[in-house]
């Protein structure tokens, strides 16, 4: 594909009414890229879905796909796989008449047919189970006929409806690693949909979080994670504390306790809100340098222990690493610590 | 204890027995004991038993045309309502909420005018100088005005104009459970309106179809007001020859083996069409109407 973007959303629009569920949405996909759509519900995210699908028109704006407008292609016309929250699977049908619905639709001759159905149900390991009814099958199971039905008729591009949010956590994590690799090796430009932060990172290369109907900032997902556009990506995506503090001379302090600022933010004066990420910080033993505070609680996650430390600023989350050492007790009193470069200003929203 | 929750179930279901019993099987049972007497038109009926009225009637050739034309009759009211109600009911479940309601309102609306007013109006739209005819005349059609009233086609459209919304709302029922998300899905594969009502929405309201049918069938089969006024005195139907038996000739004996034999005869179509027709269609989509209920879908 010569296309540098596949495809592409010029400035989407979409009104319900006087209701604008989407303000405006701009941004490229990259062929065989992976993108999420992230944010809370009613962030317009499904609405942007649905546009790409074809069940909804934009009222301002333009979508293009392999450099053609799609904005009056009818949905059945566009070649897009679009796997469902709720699967969508035709409940008369088994899971290979599934499969092969689209390829009927298609006037694909009964033999090949046959044979792609057949491949599909492979990709997705579930060629033992073609001639079940979707009633028969598991969640996980119905999901990967889902899944086996949008790619068989090899579209130009996925779309994924919060496709693994029915599954119990344990699936789930299974499935996206799957998922992953299948997207990975197939090379099909993907979308995924999802209010889920975790999911989007693990899956995506690139996240697009939106809020109020617009995309507050689109960027691989750690990137997101570290450099937060604002206020509402830094609590979206993962957890963070908020540290107020006093700065001056490339310094700040904090609840009497004096520690350095990063670069990019020694020249700051006054006031200033940082953010610190739970598993940047560091506990240490009462009388260490740092700010002083009292273990709250504490959980133990198998590989972690989240801590809750209850300080003169409030209660700062910290999730430290189970590296076999004794942990600390609640109740005791600590101290918090942290490098310079884990700090960073919050833009106020 | 043992013994006692061994009785429950049955203690349970005594009340619906002894309702099912004393309405339905005692007076079913009595029509049955009555038909097997004689009757004479000087000493009434006869205390012998016998299959003398099953015999008459059996070889009797109006008994015969009448019986045909029962079924004819219900068959052809059955095809109208499902080739009106499917539809009808598919429309009114795409319109937008708010008229819904009030479709649903004008969709049972024949149901709630009594049966006498309804065809009394037929008989006025019907007549040889009737609104039909007159519209057929002005409008020059060959033939016009035709001989509308008193003929199987008028028993049918009285039948038809209160059976469909029998249909509609059977299948309105089964377009519930129907999950909307199907449709997008099948869109998405590429499918045209009309395949995705064919090869999606069909069968799976196929249950509703079904049931709507069965009643229809059943309904237009065992009706007597709507064939005795829209099709007159010549034009009998089984139940109008047993109203007759009992209220004019007074020959109950007769009138109860002729209940008898339409009974058996509704018995016979349905169980044949549960057999071959809806078993059939059932097999795939039986467990359709359960997930519906059990919630394999949710």
């Amino acid at each position: 594909m010569a296309a540098p973007h596949f495809l592409t959303l010029d400035r989407i629009g979409k009104d319900y009414g006087a209701f604008t569920a989407i303000r405006e949405v701009s941004f490229s996909v990259a062929p065989g890229e992976f993108l999420g759509l992230l944010g809370p519900s009613g962030c317009g995210k499904t609405t942007t879905l649905q546009m790409i699908a074809g069940f909804e028109a934009p009222s301002r704006g333009r979508i293009t796909m392999d450099g053609r407008d799609l904005t009056t292609v009818p949905a059945a016309k566009r070649g897009i796989g679009l796997v469902f929250q709720s699967y969508a699977l035709f409940p008369h049908m088994t899971a290979a008449e599934n499969v092969a619905f689209g390829l009927e639709m298609r006037r694909v001759s009964k033999a090949e047919r046959i044979k792609r159905v057949a491949e599909a149900l492979d990709l997705v390991h579930l060629a033992h189970l073609a001639d079940r009814f979707p009633r028969q099958m598991s969640g996980g199971q119905q999901q990967r006929v889902a899944l086996a039905r949008a790619l068989v008729i090899e579209p130009r591009l996925l779309l994924l409806d919060e496709p693994l949010s029915n599954l119990d956590a344990k699936l789930r994590e299974e499935m996206q690693v799957e998922l992953r690799e299948l997207q990975r090796r197939i090379g099909v430009t993907t979308i995924l949909v999802t209010h889920d932060q975790s999911e989007a990172m693990a899956l995506c290369d690139r996240v697009a979080i939106m809020q109020g109907g617009r995309i507050v900032q689109i960027d691989a997902p750690w990137r997101a994670y570290d450099v937060p556009a604002d206020d509402f990506v830094a609590d979206f995506l993962g957890r963070s504390n908020r540290l107020p503090a006093c700065a001056g001379g490339g310094q700040a302090e904090a609840g009497g306790h004096r520690f350095a600022l990063p670069p990019d933010l020694a020249d700051r004066q006054g006031d200033i809100l940082l953010t610190i990420r739970p598993e940047r910080l560091r506990i240490g033993n009462d009388g260490a340098a740092g700010l002083g505070g009292r273990v709250q609680s504490r959980l133990f996650l198998g590989g972690f222990w989240l801590y809750a430390v209850e300080t003169a600023l409030g209660s700062f989350a910290v999730m430290l690493q189970n590296t076999g050492s004794v942990p600390h007790d609640e109740g005791a009193p600590v101290t918090l610590d942290w490098d310079a470069h884990s700090l960073r200003r919050l833009e106020r929203a | 204890m043992n013994g006692r929750s061994n009785l429950t179930p049955a203690l349970l279901a005594a009340p619906s027995l002894v309702v099912y019993a004393g309405a339905l099987l005692l007076p079913l049972g009595g029509v049955l004991l009555l038909s097997l007497h004689g009757f004479d038109f000087e000493k009434g009926i006869l205390p012998g038993w016998g299959l003398e009225n099953y015999r008459d009637l059996l070889t009797d050739s109006l008994f015969a045309e009448s019986l045909l034309r029962t079924l004819r009759i219900a068959l052809w009211t059955t095809a109208i309502c499902l080739l009106v109600g499917v539809p009808e009911a598919w429309i009114i479940y795409r319109m937008a909420p708010r008229w819904r309601g009030a479709m649903l309102l004008i969709v049972v609306g024949p149901l709630l005018v009594s049966v006498v007013v309804r065809n009394f109006g037929w008989m006025v739209l019907l007549g040889t100088t009737g609104l039909v005819n007159q519209v057929l005349t002005i409008l020059g059609v060959p033939g016009a005005p035709f001989r509308l009233m008193f003929t199987e086609l008028a028993v049918v459209i009285g039948l038809v104009h209160v059976m469909v919304p029998l249909v509609v709302l059977s299948v309105w029922a089964s377009l519930g459970r129907l999950d909307p998300v199907l449709e997008r899905a099948a869109f998405s594969l590429g499918a045209s309106r009309l395949t995705v009502f064919r090869r999606v929405v069909l069968p799976n309201v196929m249950p509703g179809i079904m049931a709507g049918a069965l009643m229809v069938f059943c309904l237009s089969a065992s009706a007597f007001a709507t064939p005795a006024m829209l099709g007159g005195k010549r034009l009998k139907v089984v139940s109008s020859m047993t109203y007759n038996e009992f209220l004019n000739t007074l020959n109950w004996p007769l009138g109860a083996a002729l209940a008898t034999l339409l009974m058996v005869a509704i018995l016979t179509a349905t169980l044949i069409w549960t057999r071959f027709v809806e078993t059939r269609a059932m097999r795939r989509l039986g467990e359709v109407a359960e997930g519906g209920k059990g919630g394999s879908r949710a």
